[in-house]
């Protein structure tokens, strides 16, 4: 089913908290639920989707929908798939929409690992049930060993550096700077990236995104809502997602589930790479930038570190601009899960409510891509690709 | 000793695995194979995720592969990198790399399975590098040399006397009451003695606390310790091990003595670190049944023994010290007189050269992190707050009646190391974790400048360059002045006494792999900025031009 067009994007709200000693995960799904209805200018009673992850507490969507207040559901997905739920969360409310089976679709994301002290954990994993875990007993749990083995098996193959992975890091921060509520709003140099400490060579530690409490908030609604509504008109165009895991000993470092997911999104958008003006993109580490801006079409396989050098991510300066929020890198990475605010400063672009100092001109088409999941192991992507009307 | 960190947590075994965990005990590795589809797939399941089919058996796999991509754990209680491993038969896996130079890792280095125990017992696959296991046989071979050299002799040792209640005698008595001597200690003062008593009570206790010892065993050990101020009381003893203060007049005095009231046959040892046997061995009318015996602190844990031939030393006496060694689970590494013998001096000479680093440029913290990530357990600075080291230099100094400006400096402040909660670093209260401190910076650059020396950037390559190439040459010399009969003899001596890592071999199992050619080219381009210290050593010129390895090189029997 073709669902281009099918529903648009009529609310969104990042939470500002980015520890929240003060707050329950519950309140914080309230919290965001209440900012992107109000940004709509929707009420709970008009929600009759609602869509969370395994950072909902409780039962999930049962528990939230009782505290939250939502009393007209009739449809409901509690998809997880790390990092990239809410952009599947994004895709699976337009094609409930289109398939008639919700109106006005809520999508909340909330948690607090910083205030509960759990550090990288993810929300919902239960380690002793994993069929692969006794297999890997030696093997350190911290994700971003994952990672450090894709960097360092893309540099082997295509001679990708260190500085060109700092470059990623330069870019977020240049944007953070013009954010109030990032964590790091101070620009920094390739060699401050490289000057920090190796936590898992080749990964310096501002390869690695900050580990934040919050959460943020969307609005799916079918066209007609969308168009009786104030807010400028986000229409999704394109949806994608794919899984990719180490197939029984087969792992292969060098491509992404990105590859599929994005090859779906544009054919359904109908365009291409060359045509976004804007892209959210997943930032657990920089090395995961641009493995997906090779697997997304932006460049070829391999050129990605050639692409990112030089300021190429830079708003106002770069060939494409991306997470001008300043990212997971800079600005936020609630509860260990970028997909939502990834999606949210793609919708602010899409607007052309994004911080002066970083809005694109070129806000037509943008993007926002996910990657939920270890890069080096199990993970699922999801592509979405939006349209400013 | 019991280790548990760096130990991961145990597997679930879940139905149907059983017989990989059954393979692992034994060391293999295994993975499923269908029959159907003919591929084997890895970690097992009870179906075939290619194509469904249950009809599945176990194949054993040759546990050889190569690095498909690789990381580091920084920080590790013991070296480890997370890997990709390719095996031979194809399969990628997630595992790690442990007990392997993790810092020397490239994508395509052959490794080979290594279990390693969790914390029930049952082990799970890692791997470690071929290159590490070539350096552990060659440890294996070094070490099965020592040990049937230690089989030459038949004597048996029931009696030993120490004499000396200090902290090294304590320890000394330890380690032979361990190996099921009796052992009578003699000190002058009888507070010493007592509190030499009580010590060794109180470390027995502990290991009864944390149940490393039967409390019978601790009762036997303590039945077996008397002491006593009387040196009449040699008259019995099988060996006799003397353990007072590095005091040459001293010492003479007591072997005269010792001299006079041991048996005929008895072995008769000095412990000492620096002073000349010789010297002690001619005050006495039996210079052959002389040895030095260089325990390392603390003499009750640490395996290594140096026994020091004099020019006198009988080989029947060479015979019985290392019996002895061996009897109480010790290993001894015979090595010839000279300041330091084998391992201190060696250190000693790495030391002075990062004394003189800190006035060019560099900082405790970089020379310390140069010699960890070569794989030693801790660095030059580190170690000498561990171990009172600024104390020690500064009464040598003081003794010598030579200027350290620096090390005065560091004294006068009350910066004498870890237990002063400063030193070379400062130390949060009851924290073992050296911490850069801005005054030692402030100091050692106000040194440079005392001393009329410019700093400047040095880089970790000279770093280690100046420390370990030093060393290597000092091993070099050692060969060559006959000092030690073989290289492996001064790897062991580094493994067991200062924590080299077996997967590294040792110094001179190191300059093979660093390639003597390079070294001496090394050697000679410092010699050209730093002076004659790091004149190439003859040995190492010879056989860098006959391309052979000195790891191999065999100067005794």
């Amino acid at each position: 089913m073709n669902t281009k067009g099918a529903a648009y994007i009529a609310g969104i709200y990042e939470h500002p908290v980015r520890r929240a000693d003060g707050l329950s995960t519950a309140q914080m799904h309230a919290d965001v639920a209440l900012g992107a209805l109000e940004d709509a200018g929707l009420s709970l009673d008009d929600v009759d989707g609602y869509f969370c992850g395994a950072d909902a507490p409780g039962l999930g969507a049962l528990t939230m929908a009782e505290y939250i207040g939502l009393r007209n559901l009739r449809h409901v997905d509690t998809t997880e798939s790390g990092g990239s739920a809410y952009l599947l969360h994004v895709a699976h409310a337009v094609e409930a929409i289109a398939a008639g089976h919700c109106n006005v679709a809520l999508i909340t994301m909330a948690d607090r690992p910083l205030a509960a002290g759990a550090g990288t954990r993810l929300a919902g994993v239960d380690r002793d049930t994993m069929p692969n875990l006794p297999f890997q007993a030696a093997v350190p749990p911290h994700p971003m060993y994952g990672y450090a083995m894709v960097a360092r098996r893309h540099m082997h193959e295509f001679g990708t550096t260190a500085e060109q992975l700092a470059w990623v890091r330069v870019a977020a921060s240049h944007h953070a700077q013009h954010n109030p509520n990032a964590v790091h709003r101070e620009v920094v140099s390739v060699r401050d990236v490289l000057d920090s400490p190796l936590v898992a060579d080749p990964l310096h530690r501002l390869d690695c995104c900050v580990v934040t409490d919050g959460g943020g908030a969307v609005v799916v609604t079918r066209p007609e809502i969308a168009k009786r509504l104030a807010r400028p008109k986000v229409k999704v165009i394109g949806t994608g997602a794919a899984v990719k895991h180490p197939d029984a000993g087969r792992i292969e470092l060098l491509t992404s589930a990105g590859a599929r997911s994005g090859a779906v999104a544009f054919a359904e958008a109908g365009i291409s790479p060359a045509d976004i003006g804007y892209a959210s993109l997943y930032d657990s580490f920089t090395i995961t930038v641009i493995v997906q801006l090779e697997d997304l079409g932006f460049c070829a396989k391999g050129r990605g570190g050639w692409f990112v050098a030089d300021g190429n991510l830079i708003a106002g300066h770069g060939r494409l601009p991306f997470n001008t929020d300043g990212g997971g890198l800079c600005n936020n990475h609630p509860g260990n899960k970028g997909g939502m605010t990834k999606i949210l400063e793609a919708v602010r672009q899409c607007r052309g409510e994004a911080h002066p100092a970083v809005q694109v001109a070129r806000r037509e088409f943008v993007l926002a891509h996910g990657t939920g999941g270890n890069l080096a192991g199990t993970h699922a992507a999801g592509t979405l690709i939006l349209q400013a009307e | 000793m019991k280790q548990d960190r760096g130990f991961p947590p145990a597997p679930v075994v879940f139905p149907g695995d059983e017989p990989f965990w059954e393979a692992a005990r034994s060391g293999e590795l295994k993975a499923r194979h269908c029959s159907a589809c003919d591929t084997l797939h890895y970690y097992p399941r009870m179906h075939c995720p290619f194509c469904g089919s249950r009809e599945m058996s176990w194949r054993k796999l040759s546990g050889r592969g190569t690095i498909y991509s690789c990381s580091i754990v920084e920080r590790s209680p013991r070296p480890m990198a997370p890997v990709i491993i390719e095996l031979e038969e194809g399969l990628r896996v997630h595992s790690v790399i442990l007990d392997a130079d993790v810092r020397a890792l490239n994508i395509g280095d052959p490794v080979t399975l290594r279990f390693v125990p969790t914390h029930d017992g049952l082990p799970v696959p890692a791997f470690t590098t071929t290159r590490a296991e070539a350096a552990r046989a060659y440890t294996q071979a070094a070490r099965a040399e020592v040990e049937a050299q230690a089989l030459r002799s038949q004597r048996v040792f029931r009696r030993a006397v120490v004499i000396g209640a200090g902290n090294m005698g304590a320890g000394i008595a330890m380690a032979l009451l361990a190996g099921g001597l009796s052992v009578h200690l003699i000190d002058q003062a009888q507070a010493s003695l007592a509190a030499a008593i009580g010590r060794i009570g109180e470390s027995l206790g502990r290991d009864v606390e944390r149940q490393r010892l039967a409390p019978a065993e601790r009762d036997a050990r303590l039945a077996c310790l008397t002491s006593g101020q009387e040196m009449a009381e040699i008259a019995n003893a099988d060996v006799v091990i003397e353990a007072v203060w590095e005091d040459l007049a001293l010492k003479q005095q007591l072997f005269a003595q010792i001299d006079r009231y041991a048996p005929p046959g008895a072995l008769l040892a000095t412990n000492t670190s620096t002073l000349d046997i010789n010297l002690i061995a001619a005050a006495t009318q039996r210079p052959e049944s002389v040895v030095g015996l260089h325990f390392f602190n603390p003499a009750n844990v640490m395996r290594l023994i140096e026994v020091i031939r004099t020019s006198s030393t009988s080989i029947e006496a060479l015979d019985a010290a290392r019996s002895l060694a061996a009897s109480i689970g010790k290993f001894a590494i015979v090595v010839g007189v000279c300041d330091g013998f084998v391992g201190n001096r060696m250190m000693i000479a790495r030391e002075r050269q990062a004394a003189r680093l800190l006035l060019e440029g560099a900082l405790p913290d970089q020379i310390d992190r140069v010699q960890r990530n070569l794989g030693l357990p801790m660095g030059t600075f580190e170690l000498q707050d561990m171990a009172g080291g600024i104390e020690l230099t500064f009464r040598a100094r003081q003794k010598a009646g030579k200027k350290d400006w620096l090390i005065e400096q560091l004294h006068a402040r009350g910066r004498t190391g870890q237990r002063a909660g400063r030193g070379y670093y400062r130390y949060e209260p009851g924290k073992r974790r050296p911490l850069v401190d801005p005054e030692v910076t402030a100091l050692i650059e106000e040194a440079s400048r005392v001393e009329g020396i410019e700093r400047r950037a040095i880089s970790d390559e000279e770093v280690h360059d100046r420390l370990v190439l030093l060393m290597i040459n000092e091993g070099a010399k050692l060969l060559a002045e006959g000092i030690v009969g073989r290289a492996s003899d001064i790897d062991l001596v580094w493994q067991l006494g200062y924590g080299w890592p077996d997967w590294k071999g040792g110094p001179m199992y190191y300059a093979d792999m660093l390639g003597l050619q390079s070294i001496v080219t090394k050697l000679t381009a410092l010699r050209a900025h730093h002076g004659d210290l790091f004149r190439p050593a003859e040995l190492l010129v010879q056989l860098a031009e006959a391309s052979e390895r000195i790891s191999n090189v065999r100067t005794l029997r």
